[in-house]
């Protein structure tokens, strides 16, 4: 089997992020190192364990980003991918997804992957487009959100399970090529192992300028950007823990939640 | 002739999700915007009735798209039917719930359509002669106004921003019923199971101590329980990563795809506030929240904000408590 999985690096969770002076744009610190998504991770995770079940599976990861992106990719090779093909930008700011989907479309169209995966949505973009729209340009069917993969040895088919609402859960049969989002795997992401970490650090990743992509029109502009308003005028406490302890256990107590 | 609004109905098991009411009150929201009419679109193996409680309901005209072979959702056929029947409506604006169904078929949808495509749409305005949706971006740290410049925009609308309105119509709605032999599906539905049902202690719990990926390690969770043990009647939540690790039970998790609650009290420990956990816990009666990166998107919703490590300010919170009584 050969599988792609989509990999986006994301800014790290506390990394701090603004609106630009001219509110015409978002911020991240080009200095702060990048990660990668972690839908993206039990992605690859999922691709795996299908490579544990399945031995001759190969494993390609994708990232469309800045130069810097590349650790994300390195990263995947040491948790245990076979290959990295980097799109490479010359901007910090994230392409809407319908640019990324083309992109990594265009790259995936003649490797004859059997199944693609990605992350469900990534964290700090949260559009969750990214796989089905990559599985529009190739033709192939897509899942999105699912919570456990079942390749069928020997046939080009996989039964998959997605939660389509709270308390129910889907038992779906489709063929193979596919794309698949994760929600969720079964087991945590594994840490790059050491022979695998050294193995990254000599292997190349194959480098695609994003120049040389044709780029579709993503009709849409983000206007502004701007911090949301509070739906509650919250109150910051202030003082040291202790001081803060005591004055929330005062508020607690006056709104009767505690003796 | 001016262009439609589509609103894409969602229903699971023959019952109409409230999700479809929230999308026709931003549907109503977007047309005093734009004014347009409104077209409600349901498509399903028995939709007639369900179209019908719609079109009572809110007085808008209802579309039923019969397709007899498959009782349940399967987002291949909802693109290969949606498509071409929307390609005749032609409408400025298709409007889909931001569920895991919704989510499924939406981006695909636009992509035939030759649409842009914007999720998790919260509020929409128009400024300028222009309509500007807004979205979260970074977990809700930042919004931004996004301007579609497409002929056709397909629109998933985040849940819990838009009310239903109860205010009765005048009249119903016209219900045109249309039957489509559907045609081939890639994937096909092999069982549907339903969650052994369990009680859930977090729907009840009039205090609910919930915690978030700054919980850092399972062991610290001890904490999170030893909190939730000085309120009587509390119960322990957590966001969708903490139960994904297996730290705590599924039934425990809060958010989009977990139990959605409305307890008295709220105490989010280490939550960021996604839009998915926000989408679970937005009613709750007052929130406390502590936070050690102060932008985190909880602090917009909550009344007592606190920025400090949850695991030196609980055991802090707990030892003041211990000393008063």
């Amino acid at each position: 089997m050969k599988i792609l999985v989509c990999i986006k690096p994301v800014p790290e969770s506390e990394a701090p992020v603004r609106i630009a002076p001219d509110g015409k744009s978002i911020q991240t610190d080009p200095l702060s190192p990048l990660r990668m998504n972690r839908y993206d991770e039990q992605a690859l995770e999922e691709a795996l364990l299908i490579r544990d079940t399945f031995p001759d599976t190969r494993i390609e990861a994708i990232s469309v980003g800045p130069k810097r992106s590349e650790t994300v990719l390195k990263r995947a090779l040491g948790m245990g991918a076979d290959h990295g093909i980097h799109i490479c930008t010359d901007i910090e700011n994230d392409p809407v997804p319908a640019v990324v989907a083309a992109w990594v479309a265009a790259a995936a169209r003649s490797r004859n992957y059997d199944l693609i995966l990605s992350g469900m949505m990534s964290e700090d973009g949260l559009h969750g487009q990214v796989g089905p729209l990559v599985a529009e340009h190739l033709s192939l069917p897509c899942v999105t959100a699912v919570v456990g993969i079942r390749i069928t040895p020997g046939k080009a088919t996989a039964s998959v399970q997605r939660v389509p609402a709270e308390g129910l859960r889907d038992l779906l049969a489709l063929s193979l090529p596919a794309v698949l989002t994760i929600q969720s795997g079964a087991q945590k992401p594994r840490y790059p192992s050491l022979s695998n970490i050294l193995r990254a650090k000599g292997q190349d990743l194959e480098i695609i300028a994003a120049a040389s992509l044709s780029r579709p029109e993503s009709f849409q502009q983000a206007v502004r950007f701007k911090y949301p308003q509070k739906t509650r005028f919250g109150r910051f406490l202030e003082g040291s823990p202790q001081q803060k302890a005591q004055e929330l256990l005062s508020k607690l107590k006056e709104k009767s939640f505690l003796a | 002739m001016t262009r439609p609004i589509v609103v894409i109905a969602e229903h699971l098991e023959g019952k109409i999700r409230p999700a479809t009411y929230e999308l026709i009150a931003f549907a109503l929201e977007l047309r005093q915007a734009m004014p347009a009419p409104i077209k409600v679109l349901i498509l399903g193996n028995d939709p007639e009735d369900m179209a019908h409680l719609i079109a009572a309901k809110t007085g808008l005209d209802v579309m039923a798209v019969q397709e007899s072979n498959r009782p349940r959702y399967n987002g291949d056929l909802y693109k290969n039917i949606l498509a071409p029947l929307l390609s005749e409506l032609n409408p400025d604006y298709v409007c889909i719930a931001q569920t895991p169904m919704g989510m499924d078929f939406a981006p695909g949808l636009a992509h035939r359509l030759g649409a842009v495509c914007i999720t998790g749409v919260e509020s929409v305005y128009e400024d300028r002669g222009r309509i500007l949706f807004t979205r979260a971006f970074y977990n809700g740290k930042i919004l931004a106004d996004i301007c579609v410049q497409a002929k056709t925009a397909v629109l998933t609308v985040a849940p819990g921003f838009f009310k239903p309105s109860s205010a009765d119509p005048a009249a119903p709605g016209r219900v045109e019923i249309r039957k489509t032999p559907g045609g081939e599906a890639r994937i096909r539905t092999v069982e549907t199971r339903k969650a052994p049902a369990q009680e859930s202690e977090i729907a009840q719990a009039p205090v609910i101590v919930s915690a978030g990926r700054g919980v850092g390690k399972k062991e610290n969770l001890a904490l999170i329980f030893t909190l939730a043990a000085l309120f009587p009647l509390s119960a322990v939540a957590g966001s969708r990563w903490i139960c994904v690790a297996g730290w705590l039970e599924h039934r425990r998790q809060v958010g989009l795809t977990g139990a959605v609650v409305s307890p008295k009290l709220y105490i989010a420990c280490g939550i960021s506030g996604s839009v998915q956990h926000l989408a679970g816990m937005r009613d709750s009666g007052f929130i406390v929240a502590v936070n050690s990166d102060p932008h985190a998107a909880i602090f917009n919703i909550a009344d007592i904000c606190i920025v400090e490590d949850l695991n030196i300010f609980i055991p802090a919170l707990i030892e003041a408590h211990r000393q008063k009584t």
